[in-house]
């Protein structure tokens, strides 16, 4: 051909090539149109939020405004001993800006965060500035050191200069039960207030037992439902789904009347004499609690995947393997089992990713011991109000769930689940 | 960003609210508390005002305002909270700020409201509602007679009353009786206590003590949140002694007859407010209820209902002319009070400063203890 070959035109004399970029174009945007509310509806419901609570997790701008002059001043300040008298007056101004902008309080809750007792030290402050009980002409340090001792301790000062930065990852680090020291190293907390670590590895556990447990109830279950007749399996298949359509409290607030020490099944065991009445066992406010209650809940998301692979096996794929010598062990084991492998991996990643971010079952029953991660997460929610931190401990969850799912994907692949 | 995240929550909320538009809107702490506060002070003050007026259910803390307001859709008027968190969310600039004798009604004498009610309020965005006390119960079908405990100590001896307790979630009140229970004489008020608590040391000791009582194989914890959880922990035998809020007890012993008894030695007195949210959607109203609502005969009124004594001391005038005041005609209110001489032997103020200031620290502590239980 040469390289001047003759173009292809359409009846109306546009070239083929752009016209049918053009119809192309079209279609994709119409394509686009069609998935553009899902999209949106994505972006602002799941991309969004999970972006929002990202900058909430660093951001820490609030106080960086709040302080300019203090943090300018705390530039020249090693952080070892007492700062010097221009800190002391730079925070004075500062705090005395935000008293006529009645903003003073916020300030307080903020550095309470970061120190316990600012509080009532930033208010004492307010007060002797709203009676003008401070000479700006004389020296500010030691008119502040006498307005509250704590103003004289230099781990007070630290606090504040740890917030300098407008963005910080501190919070982050007290996930993992962290802080950066006063020289900018990361250190441990106190062996008494270590929690997070725990709880890290008490959700990776409990989640990890809920699947295994629901992995071997749910088997069998499923095995019944693909290959029962169908009026058998159809009732069975209520059976596995009533509960799946009862709310979650509900089932969470019968599970509590069945295992409170005096509940159903403690009752039961006194009767057929297995425990005696004044040493009933303890199955609720305790791990065991949560671990029946959650592999209850959990179970239908086992057996549904599951079951959708199993129907899918011929049953004469098993017969085949027993006329071919196998024992109904081995050939369940070469030939059925490897088969519903897909299943498995659906059910199994299912129920854990759902169990890592349980919250109200462990929460009701769970106790003090069988409280998880997203418990603590409410807590800062809803107690402490520190939402910074419960943002990040939430990012860390999601963090965590997304490299199980990737240790996961290396190791099954993705392509290997089905869910039906 | 900030203003889509403000719209979308705004919207959410505009869904959760239809009804609650045009009126106004408290938060409180359900059960038998609301019902007494509905009924007492709540109807009567929608009737005369020819406003309605509705009550939700929350948890406490301030979680949920804030997040109102960062939604820029506030759906409550008037919350009833913890002194500290009155304090916490005036610093906020959550609620408003009083001027109290011109915002609220002398008593019927003219004494100015300010001197009427028993204390200064904590916050400049607080009034008060009840005072209620952080006492404990126990199973009369396990201990009676003799045999029964009767001071705060036999809360923690698990060798002469064994069983399961029940005590609060958070570490407000039980640091308190646990320092009680270990020897530290409560004092003028209480304020010895707090002084102890804020000693090198002093809440390890507590904490110490509550662990004892939660890792004892004859004792060990359940852990309460909801008011309404310690009597039906009691009667559902789950536990043999719990702390709880008086008033609920006070409902399930005398008003359905419930197996328990009150103890009062060790108790913690405390107050319970009101505080008004700012920019709240019928702020005008919402005032002028809450006044009506903590007037002498209106604070009085709820005292027919649940046993926690109203802020204001020409209230108890009210009471004690018009005994026996309870709701059944026959069972006489005063010496239910947590302020009756008899059950204020030995008791402590609940100090809402120590706890609006150390109260993070300690509950790092308090979270990290639980979890290692």
């Amino acid at each position: 051909m040469s390289s001047e070959a003759k173009q292809i035109l359409t009846t109306d004399g546009i070239p083929l090539e752009v016209s049918l970029k053009k119809a192309e174009r079209k279609n994709k945007i119409k394509a686009f149109l069609l998935v553009a509310p899902l999209l949106l509806f994505l972006v602002i419901t799941y991309i969004f939020p999970i972006g929002e609570m990202f900058t909430r997790s660093i951001d820490d701008k609030m106080i960086t405004n709040m302080l300019p002059k203090t943090f300018k001043e705390m530039e020249n300040w090693d952080g070892q001993e007492l700062p010097p008298e221009d800190v002391f007056s730079a925070f004075y101004y500062d705090y005395k800006a935000l008293v006529e902008k009645q903003e003073h309080g916020k300030l307080g809750q903020r550095l309470n965060k970061e120190k316990n007792g600012f509080n009532s030290t930033t208010k004492r402050l307010f007060r002797n500035i709203k009676r003008k009980k401070i000479d700006e002409s004389a020296s500010i340090k030691e008119q502040m050191m006498r307005v509250h001792k704590n103003w004289g301790k230099v781990e007070y000062w630290q606090a504040i200069k740890r917030t300098a930065p407008p963005y910080t990852l501190a919070k982050y680090l007290k996930g993992m039960d962290m802080y950066f020291a006063a020289d900018g190293s990361i250190a441990q907390v106190d062996e008494d207030r270590r929690i997070h670590r725990i709880l890290w590895l008490r959700t990776l556990e409990i989640a990890l037992f809920v699947t295994v447990f629901c992995f071997l109830m749910g088997y069998p279950i499923a095995h019944l439902l693909a290959t029962l007749p169908m009026k058998y399996s159809n009732l069975l298949m209520i059976c596995v789904l009533l509960p799946f359509w009862t709310s979650l409290l509900v089932r969470t607030a019968s599970w509590m009347i069945l295992l409170q020490q005096q509940g159903v099944v403690n009752d039961f065991f006194v009767m057929i004499g297995l425990v005696a009445d004044d040493s009933r066992p303890e199955m609720m406010y305790n791990k065991v609690g949560t671990y029946v209650a959650m592999t209850q809940i959990l179970l239908p998301f086992m057996v549904l995947p599951l079951y959708s692979v199993m129907k899918t096996i011929s049953p004469s794929l098993m017969r085949a393997g027993k006329s071919l010598g196998g024992t109904p062990f081995v050939a369940f084991w070469k030939v059925y089992f490897p088969l519903t492998i897909p299943g498995i991996g659906a059910g199994c990643l299912l129920v854990f990713i759902l169990a890592i971010g349980y919250y109200i079952t462990p929460a009701l029953v769970g106790g003090a011991s069988g409280t998880l991660i997203s418990n603590q997460i409410a807590y800062h929610m809803k107690t402490t109000l520190d939402w910074s931190f419960a943002s990040a401990m939430g990012l860390m969850l999601l963090t965590g769930v997304l490299v199980i799912y990737w240790i996961y994907n290396k190791l099954v692949g993705v392509d290997n689940i089905k869910l039906g | 960003m900030k203003k889509i995240s403000k719209l979308l929550l705004a919207l959410s909320f505009a869904l959760s609210i239809t009804s609650s538009a045009f009126a106004v809107t408290v938060a409180s702490w359900g059960g038998a508390y609301t019902e007494s506060q509905k009924l007492g002070y709540g109807d009567p003050t929608a009737k005369a005002l020819g406003i309605e007026i509705n009550w939700v259910d929350y948890s406490g803390g301030l979680s949920e305002i804030k997040a109102q307001k960062e939604a820029g859709a506030i759906t409550w008027d008037i919350i009833d909270l913890f002194a500290f968190d009155t304090i916490n969310g005036c610093d906020e600039g959550l609620f408003v700020k009083f001027d109290f004798d011109k915002d609220f009604p002398p008593a019927p004498d003219g004494t100015p409201a300010s001197e009427d009610f028993f204390t200064d309020m904590p916050s400049e965005c607080a009034v008060g509602n009840i005072l209620y006390s952080w006492n404990y119960a126990y199973d009369t079908r396990k201990f009676s007679g003799s045999k029964a405990p009767t001071k705060i100590k036999d809360f923690f001896n698990t060798k002469k009353f064994p069983g399961k307790r029940a005590i609060y979630t958070s570490a407000l009140t039980n640091l308190e009786i646990a320092l009680a229970a270990d020897g530290v004489k409560l004092g003028d008020g209480g304020t010895r206590v707090y002084r102890k608590l804020l000693e090198d040391g002093g809440i390890d000791r507590a904490l110490n003590k509550i662990r004892e009582l939660c890792t004892d194989p004859n004792g060990g914890c359940v852990f309460w949140s909801a008011g309404a959880q310690p009597p039906e922990l009691l009667v559902a035998g789950e536990v043999v002694m719990a702390t709880g809020w008086n008033g609920r007890f006070f409902n399930a012993e005398i008003g359905e007859g419930a197996p328990i008894k009150q103890v009062w030695d060790g108790q913690g007195l405390d107050y319970e407010y009101f505080a008004l949210v700012k920019g709240g959607p019928d702020e005008a109203n919402a005032k002028k209820a809450l006044a009506m609502m903590t007037n002498t005969e209106m604070l009085a009124g709820s005292a027919k209902y649940i046993a926690y004594a109203p802020w204001r001391k020409s209230s108890l005038d009210v009471i004690t002319a018009g005994e026996p005041w309870y709701k059944d005609g026959k069972t006489e209110m005063m010496s239910q009070m947590p302020t009756a001489p008899a059950n204020t032997k030995n008791y402590f103020l609940v100090d809402p400063f120590f706890w609006a200031d150390y109260g993070t620290e300690i509950g790092e502590k308090w979270e990290a203890f639980k979890a290692g239980l």
